[in-house]
């Protein structure tokens, strides 16, 4: 029987598993939000059919812009971490981080304006509390063994 | 690290006078400090005495002009309540208030000493510590305070009183305790104007603070072993350094304790620089209770680095740049021994300056020496080797016999215990021996009850012998390492004692960007209130997520000109993870409290199966 070669990589924790799991229900989610209003708009089928702006104003349809353009970044981040994260960089976790406090602000948001999307909030919290365990931190560098943040 | 061969000696013979001097510290002021230690005598025949009453009044005792120290003492009843005091600047009318501000700005042109702060306290905070700032400036609305005019007349008068006679006085004390030969040295200024001055918390007038040293005596020599600084109302192990600790404890001409006083406040420090004094606002008890207790869950339950956000941060400066007083310079003290049977030090009881109605006292003048400002017995003066936590600590030449005869007495109680737990032994044997004779004989069975009680009794009694023959043993060898260290001449840690190093601020390493932290920190507290009501005027609808955005972006751009940006944004999210985490709850706690319980029988489940399938 051949002989199994150790490994010379750092262990990944499960945390870190279920966190790119996470990632990617939200990548989903946020894709689907990015299409949403596009699709309610109909902007596929007749194109963009109004002006974006009144004066100061966002129209519905520039609102619908606006909101899509919102959730493709945050979904076009969330692809761009993922990849850092499976990497173990440390700069994946700091992005990882905002990206996560970004999304839980805009949760917060829809839930205090009637629009909770539950799904995006769990995946959120898990996210945020998976990132807080101390192994998980070390291993991307945020946090040293003698217990220090960096 | 100096040995005890080297330091300074003074016969035990000489004179109070003569140790205090021997003794007396060198103190470096803060360029721009403007009131300087004064004797007392000319200070009260500046002043008023008042009394202030329970019904709001305040009562003239005796006017400005006629007041001595031996008035002073006089004998007046007071009522409950009230409270007597100083008056060093009586009270300005608006045009007397205007001069006397203009005359403070020529004076201190014409000497040239400007305090300029660097980089100033606010950007050593936070934004919240920023914001209850703001708060606690605007408390003096609603407190008592001492007004900048006051501070600038009294300014201006300790200026003319110096520019008459040019003394600085110390008060020196000379007292015994637990074979400790103890020297205070206190100091009375005019007035604190750390605040006016310095942008420190508090503004009063007088202040009287101290500085303390303890000797041993040996071979008819008292040797210093111990000083201990006071700074602000802090107390315990934290005051003091050894002598020998050159690093901590700077010595002038090897006899003279190098201070650095704290401009405005007088704190005294060991280290000249900039310290941060940390003001915790008073909070009602349930607020403390819960901040506590989030504390705890942050730290322990999230693994958080501990953080107060909720203090003020204040910079007290000790740069030691200014006027240097005491021996060996140009500027020397004028020693006046003071003890219990000096009339002004016991028998006045009141404040040494202003009683300004404050509340929490911070601009209210302190008592004298041996009294706090409500005329209970100060700690410092009845008790100084408390006050420096030295009451438990025997003078270096006690501490061997004392180790050697310690060592003694529990040899001795080793050697009673030797031959007691073999008795008490053979004791429970013979009751176990008896008891099991008993079983099986329903007639013996209330004797047997009384027996097992017994049995029970002197297990406990032998266990509790036996675990202080262990405990013994182990104090035994602490101790005889230490009295062997001892005698071979070694000397434990000056600094052991210290569970808080108070030590200065490396403001360049503080901040990231300095110069537009230092903008940011003094320009951001506006900015967010310009921010909040252009929030109210133009989207009233979304107010309250408005206020959150604004707030957390304020936070963010703190944290990344302090260098801290990765923290705080982990922080942020993660309160907000728990935000939302309450909200799920509160929507889902079925599901979450039956999704619990079917996870928990599945994990018995499978344990127990497992058992079962070996």
């Amino acid at each position: 029987m051949a002989k199994r070669k150790k490994s010379d990589k750092k262990k990944r924790p499960i945390a870190v598993t279920v966190i790119a799991v996470a990632i990617v229900v939200l990548f989903l989610l946020r894709l689907y939000q990015f299409f949403e209003p596009l699709i309610r708009n109909q902007v596929f089928i007749n194109g963009i059919t109004g002006p974006l702006f009144m004066g100061w104003q966002l129209t519905a349809l520039g609102s619908a812009f606006l909101t899509s353009l919102i959730y493709l970044v945050l979904s076009v981040t969330g692809i761009i971490v993922l990849i850092g994260f499976l990497r173990l960089h440390r700069w994946s976790w700091v992005l990882l981080m905002a990206w996560t406090g970004v999304s839980l602000i805009i949760s917060l948001l829809d839930y205090f304006y009637s629009h909770p999307n539950y799904i995006v909030m769990v995946s959120n919290v898990i996210i945020a509390f998976a990132l807080n365990i101390t192994d998980v931190q070390r291993i991307y560098g945020i946090r040293r063994d003698d217990g220090l943040s960096l | 690290m100096a040995s005890a061969s080297d330091r300074p000696t003074a016969p035990v013979t000489a004179s109070d006078l003569e140790l205090l001097r021997k003794f007396e510290p060198v103190v470096y002021f803060t360029k721009g400090e403007q009131f300087f230690p004064t004797d007392v005598d000319h200070y009260v025949r500046e002043c008023s005495l008042w009394e202030h009453h329970p019904d709001g009044r305040d009562e003239l005792l005796v006017r400005q002009g006629e007041l001595t120290l031996e008035k002073l003492i006089e004998p007046r009843p007071a009522g409950f309540g009230s409270v007597r005091y100083l008056r060093f600047i009586e009270a300005l009318s608006l045009a007397e208030s205007a001069q006397v501000l203009a005359d403070q700005l020529l004076l201190r042109r014409k000497l040239g000493e400007f305090f300029h702060a660097g980089i100033g306290r606010l950007a050593r905070g936070g934004i919240l510590p920023r914001l209850l700032d703001g708060l606690f400036s605007l408390s003096f609305l609603l407190r008592g305070k001492v007004t900048a005019a006051t501070a600038a007349a009294a300014e201006l008068d300790y200026h003319e009183m110096l520019t008459k006679d040019e003394t600085y006085t110390y008060y020196g004390r000379l007292t015994r305790q637990n074979g400790w030969t103890i020297l205070q040295y206190w100091f009375f200024s005019s007035f604190d104007s750390w605040r006016s001055g310095f942008h420190g918390v508090n503004d009063h007038e007088s202040d009287w603070e101290m500085i303390t040293l303890y000797l041993y005596e040996q071979d008819g020599q008292l040797i210093p072993e111990w000083a201990a600084y006071a700074s602000h109302d802090f107390k315990g192990d934290d005051l003091r350094r050894r002598w020998d600790d050159d690093a901590e404890l700077q010595k002038e001409e090897q006899s003279h304790p190098v201070v650095f006083a704290g401009a405005g406040s007088h704190a005294s420090y060991f280290r000249r620089g900039e310290y941060q004094a940390e003001v915790n606002p008073p909070l009602p008890a349930w607020l403390s209770g819960l901040l506590h207790a989030w504390n705890k869950f942050w730290t322990e339950t999230l693994g958080q680095p501990e953080a107060n956000a909720f203090h003020i941060p204040f910079v007290d400066f000790a740069r030691g740049d200014g006027l240097r007083l005491g021996p060996g310079g140009p500027q020397t003290w004028s020693p006046v021994l003071v003890d219990e049977s000096t009339p002004w030090v016991s028998q006045y009881r009141g404040l040494w300056g202003l009683f300004a109605r404050d509340p929490i006292s911070g601009e209210n003048a302190p008592g004298g020496p041996m009294y706090n400002r409500d005329g209970s017995p100060r700690a410092s003066w009845y008790d100084p080797l408390g006050f420096a936590g030295l009451d438990k600590v025997p003078p270096p030449p006690e501490m061997q016999p004392m180790l050697a005869d310690n060592c003694a007495k529990i040899s001795r109680r080793q050697q009673e215990l030797e031959k007691l737990i073999p008795e008490k032994a053979a004791e429970l044997q013979e009751k176990g021996v008896r008891l099991k004779g008993m079983e099986g004989n329903p007639h013996l069975a209330k004797q047997y009850g009384a027996l097992e009680k017994e049995i029970n009794t002197l297990s406990a009694e032998l266990r509790s012998l036996r675990r202080e023959v262990s405990e013994n043993t182990s104090l035994m060898e602490g101790l005889t390492r230490r009295l062997e260290r001892m005698k071979a001449g070694g000397q434990d840690d000056p600094r052991a004692h210290i569970h808080h190093l108070a030590e200065p601020d490396d403001p360049t390493q503080v901040l990231r960007f300095d110069r537009a932290a230092q903008t940011w920190a003094a320009v951001s507290l506006s900015m967010l209130m310009f921010a909040i009501a252009a929030l109210i005027f133009f989207a009233p609808g979304y107010i309250w997520a408005g206020l959150a955005i604004i707030l957390i972006l304020f936070v963010v751009a703190e944290s990344f000109l302090r260098g801290a940006f990765v923290q705080t944004v982990g922080r942020i999210t993660l309160i907000l993870a728990m935000i939302t985490l309450v909200i799920l709850f509160i929507h889902f706690w079925k599901w979450i409290i039956v999704g619990a319980l079917v996870i928990m029988g599945i994990s018995l489940m499978f344990q127990r199966l497992r058992e079962l399938t070996g």
